[in-house]
């Protein structure tokens, strides 16, 4: 057994995350996804099927208004077009919702033992894969049936996913550290979530924004870090015109909210049990 | 002798106020003004103590000493205000059984669940699985939800994944205080097989048996501070007798709060015969009206077990409906406690306003006896704790 010699001392905080304690509590994190994917199925009457539901329905009333109705010009059949689209959207708000809830709903454990708490947000991502991978199958499935050939661009796919789960991640931490200190954010975010699915290009190209809006407002745009993944994800498969360079900005601010997220959690993360 | 736990000035401070200190309007109208009136509660004022690896401390004091603070600053719940604490060793704490515990799992996944949650490595919990499930006794709904567990079971569980537990550091809060006699002995059993096995422990309780059982050294909080450390039959002594046989309160708090309270017993000395009356008398003090006052008391016996809660709300007697002193007096006509030591707790509040103004732990203390009849055998302390009259006849 390694020596464990702990020192606590309210005079000199820490502000930096504590990575190797984090992976030493891995079986934890590991079991506590675990949970959540059990209980998010288990005791449902369709279980799994729930996980397919969710974005096909969505996906076809996209497709009724934006693709029927409105008849958005998009280049592609315009199932697959909002499918790449929501594939990432629908993770990235799963895990908005639920790691920004995650301290507060585990409170029982967070007053009653100690663990790096940054594992509960952190296990929410990871119960969001799940989805995350049976949209994908989704939308191969469709790429099959519209017989679309990926472009050459295609290796840049699970770059844009990486950047998508940490976008995701980083809001989920923020949040979940948030809302411990101002209840207000539980209201916040499902406002953020109605809001997120039109200033995201989902149901439309990054493109009909960019034609619409101003300059200086197009920056703007792109403030919201999952903006840049989307259409950059796109890219990757249908090709085209590469996305302008607009779209960094999502991800430098992806990075921004990331790092600055763990500072914050670690920061506040010492008396979360005193707030909860 | 090797240090386990050194503890240096820890202090711990609480701001008190309503929850809508949470919002983000609080944080922000906040920032605008320049002097913020805060209401600071010390939990803990400047602790200080060592413990040596092997040692098996109790921690005892009155509800609000600040024992359950102390327990979550060493088990890093929370951290201390200010203050240094150095661990060596493997710390788990067990401030509750069952913790994170999902009513939707089964027992067996739930033994998993809440040992990783615990500590545990799932590789250790597989190994220990077995003996874990033999010492729950619940091996027939292993794969039965929890939420269909007698509470019984429930908490047999529960304890049973703990008790597998191995720190070089156990810190427990009162958990023993569950299950039925038959699964306390156990645990009891279990506390004192840890205990003997070099590790440390460090174990919160209400129940004077259990720690004068487990312990040989206790920590008496008061008021946050520490009072006493040192022996445990010494710790105890000072715990029970801290109380005098009347309550006073001379300083005057800027809420309604009980000024006095005496036992009017049938001897003297606070010394009582069962089957005599017994009064209790109550000074209550108020500088504002209250709708709903309460006031409540328990009779609790010398292991802490309350025996019985006597209830008085405004509306039976009237009583802190304008300002000023109120004297209250509830009388048993007969008192049908069974020889022992006692004391009181009492709880005043306002029920309209859900403010729980004081709660008074282990005060008054005053002695059961039975004059009357004398029977060496009979009338062994502590065998039972309520007497009624009877009557015993011959039929055939």
């Amino acid at each position: 057994m390694p020596n464990h010699h702990k020192i606590i001392d309210a005079s000199r905080s820490s502000i930096i995350p504590d990575f190797k304690e984090l992976y030493r509590y891995k079986d934890l994190f590991i079991t506590l996804t675990w949970r959540d994917f059990k209980v998010r199925y288990a005791q449902t009457i369709i279980g799994f099927l729930w996980a397919l539901l969710q974005p096909v329905v969505t996906l076809f009333i996209l497709a009724l208004v934006f693709g029927n109705f409105i008849g958005v010009n998009t280049g592609v059949p315009y199932l697959l077009f909002a499918m790449t689209g929501l594939t990432i959207w629908s993770y990235f708000s799963f895990v908005m919702t639920n790691a920004g809830s995650s301290i507060i709903a585990s409170q029982g454990m967070i007053k009653k033992i100690y663990f790096p708490r940054l594992i509960i947000p952190l296990s929410k991502a990871a119960v969001g894969l799940i989805d995350l991978s049976i949209s994908l199958v989704l939308m191969i499935i469709l790429l099959f049936y519209y017989g679309i050939i990926p472009s050459s661009n295609v290796w840049l796919a699970p770059v844009f996913l990486f950047f998508g789960m940490l976008a995701a991640l980083a809001v989920g931490i923020w949040l979940s550290a948030l809302t411990v200190r101002f209840r207000d954010f539980q209201h916040v975010v499902p406002f953020m979530v109605q809001i997120g699915l039109y200033i995201t290009p989902i149901a439309y190209p990054a493109d009909f924004a960019m034609q619409h809006l101003p300059k200086w407002a197009a920056t703007i745009y792109y403030l919201n870090p999952i903006a840049g993944v989307v259409q950059g994800f796109r890219w990757s498969i249908f090709g085209g015109e590469a996305p302008g360079y607009l779209m960094y900005v999502s991800f430098v601010m992806i990075l921004f909210l990331f790092i600055s997220g763990l500072f914050y959690f670690k920061k506040v993360e010492g008396d979360m049990a005193d707030y909860v | 002798m090797e240090t386990a736990i050194k503890v240096e000035n820890i202090s711990k401070s609480y701001t008190l106020g309503t929850t809508k200190d949470n919002t983000f309007r609080h944080h922000i109208s906040s920032l605008h003004k320049k002097t913020n009136v805060l209401n600071t509660f010390w939990a803990l004022k400047e602790i200080s103590f060592n413990v040596n690896k092997g040692e098996i401390i109790g921690i005892i004091g009155k509800n609000g000493a600040g024992k359950s603070t102390l327990l979550k600053i060493l088990s890093q719940i929370t951290k201390p205000s200010s203050g240094k604490i150095e661990l060596n060793g493997r710390v788990a704490s067990l401030l509750e059984v069952g913790t994170g515990f999902h009513p939707e799992l089964t027992g067996r996944e739930n033994i998993f669940l809440n040992g990783t949650i615990l500590g545990m490595r799932r590789a250790e919990i597989v190994t220990k699985f077995d003996e874990i499930v033999a010492f729950s006794g619940v091996e027939k709904f292993l794969d039965t939800p929890v939420k269909h567990y007698s509470s019984g079971m429930y908490v047999r569980l529960a304890f049973a994944v703990a008790a597998h537990l191995e720190p070089e550091i156990l810190i427990i809060d009162e958990v023993l205080a569950v299950g039925d006699s038959e699964f306390q002995k156990k645990c009891l059993g279990k506390m004192s097989e840890v205990a003997n096995s070099g590790r440390t422990v460090l174990f919160v309780s209400h129940n004077m048996q259990a720690v004068s059982a487990l312990t040989n050294k206790c920590i008496l909080l008061e008021n946050g501070m520490v009072e006493y450390y040192g022996d445990t039959n010494a710790a105890i002594q000072k715990y029970l007798c801290n109380s005098n046989d009347v309550y006073v309160n001379s300083k005057t708090p800027d809420h309604p709060y009980i000024k006095r309270v005496e036992i009017q017993s049938s001897e003297s000395e606070n010394i009582q015969q069962v089957n005599k009356p017994l009064t209790i008398a109550f000074d209550i003090e108020t500088n504002r009206l209250l709708k709903g006052a309460a006031v409540s008391f328990q009779i609790v016996d010398n292991e802490g077990t309350p025996i019985t809660h006597v209830l008085n709300i405004d509306s039976e007697v009237p009583f802190c409906n304008e300002i000023g002193v109120f004297k209250l007096k509830c009388t048993f006509p007969k008192l049908r406690l069974y020889p022992g030591k006692y004391s009181l707790t009492v709880y005043f509040a306002e029920l309209s306003s859900k403010n729980h103004f004081e709660t008074l732990e282990n005060i008054c203390p005053f002695e059961v006896i039975i004059l009357n009849e004398i029977r060496d055998y009979y009338w062994i302390p502590n065998h039972a704790r309520y007497i009624d009259d009877y009557h015993w006849s011959l039929l055939s």
